[in-house]
């Protein structure tokens, strides 16, 4: 079976310029709409879920979700502590273990209005937990903070976004000032934390305990097996996941969210862009029934003209997509906060295009011209030569 | 004169087309106000605070109780009527997912400082009266099925109860807002009772209170009032932070981020979208119409009555298709209100937000229509005759 030519559907789009050009233009608009909302939650999802790691293991209160509603007194976390063989130990023999303080505190943005950020006191070992590698606490500015000082380090995406968080600035905590001398980085949400010294940081907010406990865990431990064990632990019962795990928990609402607005801005404006494609298509049939009823005269089979005309409308589709790509790549690395609606406590991340977004992005396209062309091609296919040729 | 029937002949003659460019018209308009209500009502609760409340909160952190022994020395501060606490429970009804907000409260001066909170069943004495009773409102009464009389489990997570079982309230009242200023979803108890519980060891959890709210006399300084709390425990145990209750509505609506500003982005972006689907169908259309644009001009009909019909045909396509958008959110506004209800209990589109996606429709049509109806106008009998359509 023969098929129409492709180079006639190109010069059929490049004739009508002026529909192709504001199709084009609609679905890309469409397009770029729904591939940003994508981009805004695989941003989310990469600062949380890929930076979590599988080494590090996160104790809660059993029926807590995140550390904000998590708290082990001192005593129960020195009992935590001493029934763990499983944890590892840093060069110089001591556990890598540590108790952290969460604490989402009031602070104003550089721009004006409130926001909650995250403050974290930490005991030295979470810093040997972590590492200073790539995945790790990199302090880029300053120094880190003294062990039993008063003085803090900020996450780099708060710098320039809330107030006091530069070298040098202080940081008042119910009555007690911090100093800021350092700032640091990571590839998690820590970066748009507060970190200062745990037993110093309790003092200050009278907060004597911990919200969780962290540890690395040496090779070959079963983890299933750890999890159950404290999960009957007689004198500390408590959760425990790995970081990942427990930072992906973190995302589930936003998510959830981001997930739901993309679908309906898919689905809404998706029709919207149908509408338009038919339309043009349609426009598009009127004025080649002449050409239409040439070519089922010369011999071609109304499957072939079926075949040109969907193919034109995903062509039309496809251009659109590109459009929208384009259209969506300048955000990339875009930053931006949000709210953890499990902390109540705002995050900053970046945009992320991936090839991911693009590839939705595309596979949308083509569907809003495979369904934008269907009845009109429809329509195509079924014309009878003589009334074809007859019309205009 | 006009032929105004033309106007609806022409686009009778293209249903289907017609109909398409209206029903995308009706999607966006939809769209554009459901967005709309997305940031009007994160601000609802800012622009209908009442300035007769005061919050006391920890200047610290949203999350840091202040001593019960605060409320005694608020009261003896000059223009305070009456003092609401407000204790954070954040328990759940038999599973995690199932979250409404829940506070421990002075339910009488609860019912006096929020006259916006109406009792629409059971009663509002036996809530007072009863020790272990609670008020919840009427979309989460709904929701659940709570009926007056029963008990309803919660299990605490902050608070728990030492001999491992949820705690009960029994329900006796369920109200609606009505006022932005208040939800249909929240539970409020007693906080006395929770406070005994903590205090003879039935429970354990953190004790203080999260929010004391003050209702100030008629024609008191406010500014002089929050000055003199904040000075009452600047240095501790403590430190408070006192803020109108607009700012401390604004300080939820600021933490959802830079949301807002994604809101209208892509509401420009559906706006975009929408034009250049309108002109698109209105170019088409022009240019069918470019014979009959000759033969009306040959017949005598004014280039302003030209420019006139073709102008209609997009504004009345364009207005069909707003109305019907409008229709569409209103009939869907309870079913968004509800999916959304856990964000974003205040969500109810307003008059102005549908105003506004009519004002848009019809500018659209406008947009649309100009360029070819312009060109119409311009154009010579005899090049309008012999174009080939």
């Amino acid at each position: 079976m023969a098929l129409v030519p492709f180079s006639y559907n190109m010069r059929s789009l490049l004739v009508r310029r002026t529909a192709t050009l504001l199709t084009v233009l609609g679905i890309g608009a469409t397009v770029a709409v729904v591939a940003g909302v994508l981009a805004l939650q695989q941003g989310f999802r990469t600062l949380f879920t890929e930076s979590g790691r599988d080494d590090v293991v996160v104790f809660l209160r059993p029926g807590s979700t995140n550390e904000g509603d998590s708290i082990f007194t001192l005593e129960r976390s020195e009992i935590l502590k001493k029934s763990l063989p499983e944890v590892a130990t840093g060069p110089d023999g001591s556990f890598l273990i540590s108790g952290e303080l969460y604490l989402a505190v009031r602070r104003y943005k550089v721009d004006g209005g409130e926001t909650n950020v995250p403050l974290r006191g930490v005991q030295p070992a979470t810093f040997d937990i972590f590492g200073d590698g790539d995945d790790g606490i990199r302090i880029v500015e300053g120094r880190r903070f003294r062990p039993g000082s008063d003085e803090v380090i900020v996450g780099r995406r708060l710098v320039n976004r809330i107030q006091d968080c530069q070298v040098g600035d202080t940081i008042q905590l119910n009555v007690t000032p911090f100093q800021v001398v350092g700032v640091f980085d990571c590839n998690g949400p820590g970066s748009s934390e507060v970190w200062g010294d745990r037993d110093r940081m309790g003092e200050a907010l009278e907060r004597n305990a911990f919200s969780r406990v962290i540890a690395r865990l040496g090779p070959e431990v079963d983890l299933e097996e750890l999890k159950e064990r404290m999960a009957e632990h007689p004198r500390v019962p408590c959760k425990v996941m790995t970081e990942r795990d427990y930072l992906t928990g973190q995302t589930r609402v936003l998510s959830t969210m981001l997930g739901v607005l993309g679908g309906f801005l898919a689905v809404i404006m998706g029709i919207g862009a149908v509408f338009t494609a038919t339309n043009t298509m349609l426009a598009a049939l009127a004025a080649r029934s002449h050409e239409i009823g040439i070519l089922l005269s010369i011999g071609f089979r109304p499957v072939a003209i079926f075949s040109a005309f969907l193919f034109e409308s995903m062509l039309l589709g496809l251009l659109g997509g590109a459009v929208g790509c384009v259209m969506t790549l300048p955000l990339n690395r875009v930053e931006t906060g949000a709210a953890n609606f499990q902390t109540f406590t705002e995050v900053a991340f970046a945009f992320r295009v991936t090839p991911f977004v693009l590839g939705v992005a595309v596979l949308f396209s083509l569907a809003l011209g495979l369904i934008g062309g269907a009845w009109p091609a429809w329509r195509a296919a079924r014309l009878k030569p003589t009334v074809a040729l007859r019309r205009g | 004169m006009i032929p105004f029937r033309l106007v609806v002949k022409n686009l009778v003659k293209h249903p289907l087309r017609s109909a398409l460019t209206v029903l995308s018209l009706m999607v966006a308009v939809f769209l554009l106000s459901t967005l709309r209500t997305f940031v009007v009502s994160l601000n609802a609760g800012v622009e209908q605070a009442k300035t007769n409340r005061l919050m006391v909160q920890s200047a610290v952190s949203l999350f840091v109780y202040l001593p019960d022994t605060y409320k005694a020395k608020l009261r003896e501060v000059e223009g305070v009527e009456e003092i609401v606490r407000w204790n954070w429970f954040g328990g759940y009804y038999q599973d995690e997912s199932n979250f409404f907000g829940q506070f421990g409260t002075d339910p009488a001066a609860l019912l006096e400082v929020y006259d916006e909170i109406e009792v629409i069943e059971g009663s509002a004495e036996d809530f007072v009266g009863q020790r272990t009773a609670c008020m919840i409102g009427q979309a989460t009464a709904k929701k659940f099925g709570f009926e007056i009389g029963q008990t309803i489990p919660l299990v605490g997570v902050l608070f728990r109860r030492t001999d491992g079982q949820p705690w009960g309230f029994k329900l006796a009242a369920i109200y609606r807002a009505t006022q932005k200023t208040m939800d249909d979803q929240t539970m409020f108890f007693h906080a006395d009772y929770m406070r005994e519980s903590l205090d003879q060891g039935e429970a354990t959890g953190p004790s203080g209170v999260s929010v004391y709210v003050l209702k100030t006399a008629p024609g008191a300084d406010t500014t002089e009032i929050m000055r003199s709390v904040d000075e009452l425990y600047e240095n501790g145990p403590q430190a408070v932070q006192t803020t109108t209750e607009a700012e401390f509505n604004a300080q939820f609506a600021t933490m959802v981020g830079n949301i807002p500003l994604f809101v209208n982005a892509i509401g420009l972006g559906v706006f975009a979208s929408i034009l250049l689907a309108a002109l698109n169908t209105m170019l088409m259309a022009a240019r069918e119409q470019t014979r009959d644009v000759g033969v009306l001009k040959a017949l005598g009909f004014t280039d302003f009555a030209v420019f006139v019909v073709m102008l209609s045909q997009s504004l009345f396509l364009c207005a069909l298709g707003g109305a019907l958008g409008i229709g569409v959110a209103i009939l869907m506004d309870p079913f968004v209100a509800t999916v959304v209800s856990m964000m974003l209990p205040t969500y109810s589109v307003t008059f102005d937000t549908l105003a506004l996606g009519g004002v848009m429709a019809l500018g659209v049509g406008f947009v649309a229509g100009i360029a070819p109806a312009w060109r119409a106008r311009n154009l010579k009998v005899v090049d309008a005759l012999s174009a080939v359509a």
